[in-house]
């Protein structure tokens, strides 16, 4: 992208205020809850107390006879319907067939008048199971003669967004592996000057969007139309036209408001059992969880991590060398693709020239995991950013200026084959390293760490939009990006009210309804404001240059004559807005120019990944020893956005994704014991507080407009997370000289960490 | 979360009416203060009830007032306005300190200290600071009216000495003719505390603790206290404070801690000692009052 200047910005790079704020203050947002069809009626869920067990038989005869119940979904009785969907590996059944994989399954279903009678009737469902042995960590799914999860191979779904098989289904209960050499680890590793090497562990954590799922659904002669939760409606829409086939065309997903997601509301839920359940039941249902309910739907991988790192005599990184088992759950979900980015993700910032990854999802039965915040990168990060700082302390190196030293520099083709780096990452730290005066000793029983990280993200670069330039000079953006609350309805309209010259007010966002908006691949990976953003760009100036035409033929002059201006053209003297342009070309004050664009893996995107999501935060910690409770003091983000459409929002995301890192670092974690979820509520699953909140925060942007995105933007929202379990623990051992090397930190692990040092 | 079940509320005017009701319903009813802990359970559907009998309608019932040296709070008073008090918060500032740190503002203002000590949740702040402040429950049913220790009426993990008619009037907390000094201090990670340590000082004018009352709740299902730890912690202030590990450790041994998400109950015996310790720097910090 051609990067014009920041100060002739008029409208991007300047913080207007959040479009979907006063709706969302004053309760008049629209979500999915809030959606009434007429004649409506209500699912409920009933799950299976067993982690792993054959469905004997099912008996719903007396719920369904209970007054006010209108249909018993069970899998017994959907013939017709393909029950099987994934957009990875078809191996989920929209509803339990047979056997059932983790304690909390739908394995029926009881649609009625109401919610509270469908749930009383949940009860009346008579399910005889006979147990099986049930396999809870990678470790025992892997062992010899473990119990199979998925006896049969599976259909690749056709979405999955990597090339390569997938390894879900052939005998054994690897759902996905992902591998990635270059170089010659072993023989750097044998002339390392020095190797630091460890076992990390990420735990399961759930990504905690205060709106749990919800959708409803209406199966009619037109087809099947729902209104859901879904971060991803395009990519739902496929999994239902497979489910119900069905053309593309007779699928409908709309999308109001989304009430957050990082990471959870992607890729299909309950969106099938729901359409299931409308299509039984003959009327429109709406299915919402409770908070619970969605902890029992799905959950982020967990991943032990193997890893080792080498240094030269100069204190070059030179080889980097993991294995990693993520916990991938009941179903395939996202796992396919959090693998492979899980492992390209391990090699970090860093200009590594010996690396081996090898990254193995294994099924287990536990509630499937999927997408979360970050994708993989947090889960290695940790092991990653730890690493770094054990290599320095062993070679006597302070933390931070063994990082300068060996992060990837700007163009640098640090990852073979991918796009060269396209951040400033020594830059970057070093802001972080003022911001939390690196050089100063903090105070007894206080630790600092500067961490970073990169991801290749973006996702696959398939996006589409419409802007509708109206004969007022007012414009209709047509966008399939969902709003979650990251802001994607602010910075959208911004980029096009900066392109037409039209004020921002007289954009507005049509968004996420499938029968209307064009096609956009995902709102995830941090792609929104670099492809939606790039795509509404260049429909602007599609369109301009269609009104340029208009307004040559008008004028009677060569299009090269005329001179675009703010909200119009000028060709000499004569000036025209573009009201005067389409009104006059139309000979109606009505009437419209229609811009176009369309995005695809080539020209600027043909190279993976889309843009380096690149980003520092830095702690500074206190340590009560006597109770092991630690607090972050001081918290410093930067994010290496290119160029921030909207400072205030990429700040937002910022102070989000680094307090949602923290969360993991010191309590979130979700607790088995045996096959059962202990703490899956909102009273046991600790989140972060405004309490926990440092009392020091520092935000910083780095604008070199080296991105991709419209006017050299790239994407941020998931990077400050993935740095600061890891910062956490490095600041832990830089305060008590103790490592910790499996988060989260909780008081007593660290009590008992230094009662052992002692 | 699910949602309720049918039942029906019936709103009490007088003590004896609300008695009544119980012992008609028997099993099938429950008594209804604020509902922050019996709606949270029913809407788990870990309890099931057909009628509730409110409480919350009773006039009078929520009084707090100062009578014969003693400080009464009717049992429908919420923890907020417990916390905001003057008269608590002038004789008894540790009780006001303690309100202000149950769970959050939204339960606060609708639960009841009756609700708290009647659900005998094991993470009670209120149970294990009454229990230290010698406070008695004064409980009235369909038979008629009597009086409980604090340690008598919560039996166990939520389970209370009450007949299933009799119902919790008041918590009355005597004041004290003798210079005292208090604290209550807790920790807690997640919703509930991991520990809460509370401890009450009688002093001579001098360095001499006359006697001390220590007690430790949510390490196990009910609040705990140890005459052996007591005994360690009355003397010359000196010599207190050297005791303070075997006090601890007495207390640790009569509360048993048990392992659960909280915490080890090796963790929780470590933690009785930091707070007692803690508890006592504080408790003498403190400008006298009765609590
Ligand atoms: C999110 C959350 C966090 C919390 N955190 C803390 C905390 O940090 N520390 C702490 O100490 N507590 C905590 N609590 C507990 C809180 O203090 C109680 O929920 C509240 O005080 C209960 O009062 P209520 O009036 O709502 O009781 P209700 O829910 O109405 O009743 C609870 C039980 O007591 C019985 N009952 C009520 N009143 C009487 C009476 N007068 N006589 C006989 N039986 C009666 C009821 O039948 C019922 O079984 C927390 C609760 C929640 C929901």
């Amino acid at each position: 992208m051609s990067a014009e200047k920041k100060r002739d910005f008029q409208i991007v790079n300047h913080s207007v205020p959040r479009r979907d704020g006063p709706a969302k203050v004053t309760g008049k947002a629209v979500y999915v809850s809030d959606v009434k069809l007429p004649a409506m009626a209500y699912a409920k869920v009933l799950r299976s107390p067993y982690a792993h067990a054959k469905i004997v038989s099912i008996d719903s005869a007396k719920a369904a006879a209970r007054p006010g119940v209108y249909a018993v979904l069970t899998s017994n009785d959907l013939t017709g319907l393909n029950l099987y969907y994934g957009h990875a590996v078809k191996d989920h059944p929209l509803i339990a067939v047979d056997k059932v994989r983790y304690a909390g399954e739908p394995v029926a279903a009881v649609v009625a008048q109401d919610e509270r009678t469908a749930f009383e009737a949940l009860e009346f469902i008579d399910v005889k199971y006979d147990e099986l042995k049930a396999v809870l960590t990678p470790k025992e799914a892997l062992d010899k003669g473990a119990a199979l999860l998925h006896e049969r191979t599976f259909e690749a779904g056709a979405l999955r967004g990597f090339e390569g098989e997938v390894a879900a289904g052939r005998g054994s209960n690897i759902c996905q592996e992902s591998h990635l050499k270059w170089g010659d680890v072993e023989a750097a590793f044998a002339r390392a000057a020095a190797v630091v090497e460890g076992e990390y562990y990420f735990p399961m954590a759930y990504a905690y969007a205060m709106e749990p799922y919800v959708a409803i659904a209406e199966v009619s002669d037109n087809g099947v139309t729902i209104y859901s939760s879904a971060q991803h409606p395009f990519m739902v829409r496929h999994d239902l036209t497979t489910v119900f086939k069905l053309p593309v065309s007779q699928i409908r997903l709309i999308v109001p408001f989304v009430g957050g997601g990082y990471g959870s509301k992607s890729y299909t839920k309950i969106e099938p059992l729901v359409a299931a359940c409308a299509w039984k039941a003959q009327r429109p249902v709406k299915l919402q969880l409770s908070v619970e309910e969605a902890m029992l739907t799905t959950r982020s991988d967990d991943a032990l991590t193997w890893m080792r790192t080498a240094v030269d005599a100069h204190g070059k990184i030179i080889a980097r060398q993991a294995r990693i088992y993520m916990n991938t759950g009941a179903y395939a979900e996202n796992s396919p693709l959090v693998c492979e980015k899980a492992t390209n993700r391990t090699v970090g910032p860093y200009s590594i020239p010996n690396v081996q990854i090898d990254t193995y999802s294994v099924y287990t039965n536990t509630v499937p995991a999927s997408s979360y915040r970050g994708f993989g990168c947090a889960q290695v990060t940790m092991a990653g950013e730890s690493q770094i700082d054990e290599l320095a302390t062993k070679i006597g190196k302070d933390p931070y200026e063994f990082r300068l030293a060996n992060v990837a520099k700007p163009g640098e083709e640090f990852f073979p084959k991918m796009r060269p780096f396209d951040g400033t990452l020594k830059q970057d730290l070093e802001i972080a390293a003022k911001a939390l005066d690196w050089q100063q000793t903090p105070p007894k029983g206080h630790g600092k760490s500067i961490g970073c990280s990169t991801s290749d993200a973006g996702a696959y670069p398939l996006t589409s939009t419409v802007i509708r330039v109206h004969a007022d000079s007012s414009v209709s953006i047509l966008t399939g990006s969902t709003e979650l609350g990251q802001g994607s309805h602010t910075v959208i309209p911004q980029i096009v009210a900066e392109e037409l010259g039209v004020p921002f007010e007289k954009v507005r966002v049509v968004a996420s309804d499938t029968a209307i908006t064009p096609y956009d691949r995902s709102t995830g990976a941090s792609r929104t404001t670099t492809l939606m953003g790039r795509a509404v760009l260049e429909a602007s100036r599609e369109a301009i240059e269609q009104m340029v035409r208009m307004a040559a033929e008008l004028l009677k002059i060569k299009t090269d004559a005329i001179e675009v201006v703010r909200g119009g053209v000028r060709c000499g003297e004569a000036r025209l807005t573009w009201s005067e342009i389409i009104s006059r070309y139309y000979g109606l004050p009505d009437g419209e120019v229609i811009g176009r664009a369309y995005i695809r893996k080539a020209g600027d995107f043909s190279k993976p990944p889309v843009f380096w999501e690149t980003a520092c935060t830095g702690v500074e910690i206190s340590v009560d020893e006597e109770t092991g409770l630690i607090r972050v003091e001081k918290l410093a983000t930067v994010g290496d956005v290119g160029l921030a459409i909207n400072p205030a929002l990429a700040e937002g995301q910022d102070i989000g994704a680094a307090t949602m890192g923290m969360g993991v670092g010191l309590f979130e974690e979700l607790v088995y014991e045996g096959p059962q979820l202990v703490n899956g509520s909102i009273l046991d699953y600790r989140v972060p507080r405004f309490s926990d909140m440092p009392r020091q925060v520092e935000m910083h942007l780095v604008e070199n407009q080296d991105g991709v995105g419209p006017y050299g933007a790239k994407g941020g929202g998931e990077a400050s997370l993935n740095s600061m379990p890891s910062n956490i623990a490095n600041a832990l051992y830089n305060a008590t000289g103790v490592r910790i090397r499996r988060v989260p930190l909780t008081p007593e692990k660290v009590w008992r960490a230094l009662k052992e040092r002692q | 979360m699910m949602p309720l079940r049918r039942f029906r509320i019936h709103q009490a005017r007088e003590i004896k009416e609300a008695a009544e009701m119980l012992a008609q319903f028997g099993d099938k009813g429950r008594l209804y203060a604020g509902g922050t802990e019996l709606l949270l359970a029913m809407k788990h559907d870990l309890l099931r009830y057909e009628h509730l009998v409110d409480v919350k309608t009773i006039p009078g019932l929520d009084k707090i007032e100062l009578k014969n040296s003693t400080l009464h709070i009717g049992s429908t008073a919420t923890h907020r306005s417990i916390e905001n008090s003057p008269l608590i918060r002038e004789h008894f500032p540790v009780i006001a300190e303690m309100e202000r740190h149950v769970a959050n503002v939204r339960v606060r203002a609708t639960g009841t200290l009756g609700g708290n000590l009647c659900f005998a949740e094991p993470h009670s702040d209120p149970a294990t600071l009454l229990l230290a402040l010698r406070a008695k429950a004064r409980v009235q049913g369909s038979k008629g009216e009597r009086t409980l220790e604090m340690d008598e009426l919560v039996a166990g993990a939520y389970e209370t000495s009450l007949a299933a008619d009799e119902i919790l009037t008041a918590v009355a907390i005597p004041l004290s003719a003798k210079p005292r000094r208090a604290a209550y201090l807790k920790f807690q990670i997640h919703e509930r505390p991991t520990l809460g340590l509370a401890l009450v000082l009688e002093l001579d004018d001098g360095q001499n603790i006359k006697a001390a009352r220590a007690v430790v709740g949510s390490v196990s299902p009910k609040p705990c206290r140890s005459d052996k730890a007591e005994a360690l912690l009355a003397g010359p202030r000196d010599k207190v404070e050297k005791q303070l590990p075997h006090a601890a450790k007495a207390l640790a041994e009569a509360a048993d801690p048990v392992d659960d998400l909280e915490g080890s109950a090796e963790y929780k015996r470590h933690l009785i000692g930091v707070f007692l310790r803690r508890a006592f720097d504080r408790a003498l910090q403190r400008p006298t009052a009765h609590g």
